[in-house]
């Protein structure tokens, strides 16, 4: 299992490469309300479990991996249909907030077309607050965007070199925010002391 | 948040639920959510139920051991955390060397600049008063701090720094019953150097706490030479915080005469002076507002209190020493 990447890394990097050191080079990871959101969902999410559901058969919690890739992670929930297996990646908020979520169900189906020996061509992420399941299309384009995200986490993780912390808008609801200080070298910098 | 004082003696730390409860003489005395605690501090002698501890642990909340007297004893330490970068950093940096210099730099900036506000303050509040031959003198270690390329000099500058302060802390103080000629301790002797000593011993407990959650080793300091188990670091981080917490609650307690010759008591032959229970209550709930009042911080531009502010200068001190920012900017407040 060692030097396997964590799936959720890569979304993590995709955000903020600077958090993504944080989380899995240092284990600061903090809660703040909206990764405790995330839990909760993922707590009713993340109980193992298979049922059958009209034609379609649903196994929730299990464990994901990609030899080739060197990826490991938990789905929240596969389904099957027609033959065909696909990821759904439950996610708070709503469609279209962050690109980076299609990332991790690409890993996802990179892992289960690793696992099934099936191609996966479609995955799903749902969004809990608007109960919407947005398809998401496991293109040759994302997979390629996803297999350079890979090689940069595994390389992040290898080194162990912080990438910069950048200041943007999305350091605004970022659990990390109080640890990284995003802003503090251009302040230090700006400072006159008294 | 805050910090929890337990005073009372054989007095039984116990966990129900979420909820840290204090009980003594089969009287529940407190009853707090474990959410609202960041720290415990216990002076004398009580218990602490295998849930509290393992509860702490868990919660990476400190505890530290005082005496009744208020000197430290040590403490129950969450673990540390997985910042190696930060600790590598650290010990990359071991004096002499460059960052080194400038941080023991910044540390007695930080603090003779505070000791200069402190005594400005007085003079505008009192302006009867003959602080300036003080001032001049702290003006004059202040000044060669930045050109001065030895730690064992800025040490100097230091130490002259601070006997100038302390030669005027007397004056500073307004209240019949009270007076101070030197810094005395281990044991201190009189009240005011009692009420230093014993609010340094809680300040140790809260820059410790901040240094290791940071990531710090705490025993490898700058300003302060190794030495077996002693948390240099934070007492390093300590200086700049002595006049702006400590000294400034000693000095408000006595010149709001929240505390009267009254509330000391002292030993027999040792002469060492300490705080009766009622008295060390009342100075505890002093300190605790003063952590927990608010200022805007200088550097960052933000309104934080003063025990936001220990973490603070920790993170600011660990992105100097990852190299993430130029300099280390010491807590300098007007």
């Amino acid at each position: 299992m060692d030097d396997y990447i964590p799936i959720a890394a890569l979304n993590q990097y995709a955000y903020c490469p600077h958090r993504c050191w944080r989380m899995f080079c240092l284990g600061g990871f903090i809660d703040n309300q909206y990764t405790i959101e995330g839990t909760s969902l993922h707590d009713r999410v993340h109980t193992v479990g298979e049922n059958q559901r009209e034609e379609i058969w649903q196994i929730r919690a299990i464990w994901l991996k990609s030899d080739q890739y060197h990826l490991i992670g938990k789905a929240d929930l596969i389904e099957s249909g027609n033959g065909r297996w696909y990821p759904v990646e439950y996610k708070r908020g709503h469609v279209g907030e962050f690109e980076n979520d299609a990332l991790q169900v690409c890993a996802q189906a990179l892992c289960l077309e690793a696992m099934t020996g099936k191609p996966v061509t479609l995955g799903y992420l749902y969004y809990a607050q608007s109960h919407q399941r947005q398809p998401v299309e496991i293109s040759t384009e994302l997979r390629q965007k996803t297999i350079a995200i890979i090689e940069k986490v595994r390389h992040l993780l290898e080194t162990g070199d912080m990438p910069p912390a950048i200041y943007s808008s999305r350091c605004q609801g970022c659990s990390l925010y109080e640890q990284c200080l995003p802003k503090a070298a251009d302040k230090v910098k700006r400072y006159r002391e008294a | 948040m805050g910090t929890l004082y337990i005073t009372q003696d054989d007095s039984y730390l116990g966990k129900t639920d979420e909820r840290l409860t204090v009980r003594a003489n089969k009287q529940t005395l407190l009853d707090v959510p474990l959410i609202k605690v960041d720290g415990v501090v216990v002076f004398g002698r009580s218990t602490v139920s295998p849930a509290v501890v393992i509860e702490l642990l868990e919660r990476n909340i400190a505890l530290s051991f005082l005496t009744h007297t208020g000197r430290y004893l040590g403490r129950l330490e969450p673990e540390l955390t997985k910042n190696i970068f930060v600790r590598a950093a650290q010990w990359k940096a071991i004096a002499p060397s460059e960052p080194a210099l400038h941080l023991v730099r910044g540390f007695i900036r930080g603090k003779l600049k505070n000791y200069r506000n402190a005594l400005l303050r007085g003079l505008r509040e009192f302006p009867e008063l003959s602080l300036q031959p003080a001032l001049t003198r702290l003006e004059q270690a202040i000044a060669p701090i930045d050109t001065t390329h030895t730690i064992d000099s800025l040490r100097g500058l230091e130490g002259s720094g601070s006997a100038a302060y302390f030669g005027s802390f007397d004056a500073l103080i307004r209240a019949e019953g009270f007076q101070f000629t030197h810094r005395n301790r281990r044991p201190p002797t009189d009240p005011v150097n009692a009420l230093l000593s014993l609010g340094y011993a809680l300040l140790r407990h809260d820059v410790q706490s901040a240094v290791n959650l940071v990531g710090f080793d705490p025993y490898l300091g700058y300003l302060h030479t190794q030495r077996y188990g002693r948390p240099s670091l934070a007492l390093d981080l300590m200086e700049e915080f002595r006049p702006i917490v400590v000294d400034a609650v000693v000095l408000s307690a006595i010149n709001r005469r929240v505390l009267s010759p009254e509330n000391f008591e002292t030993e027999p032959l040792s002469h060492a002076v300490s705080l009766t229970l009622e008295g060390l209550r009342s100075f505890l709930r002093l300190y605790e507002q003063k952590k927990q009042s608010k200022f805007k911080h200088p550097v960052l531009q933000t309104q934080c209190t003063y025990q936001e502010a220990f973490e603070i200068q920790a993170r600011l001190l660990a992105k100097y020493l990852m190299g993430e920012t130029e300099k280390y900017p010491p807590l300098v407040l007007k």
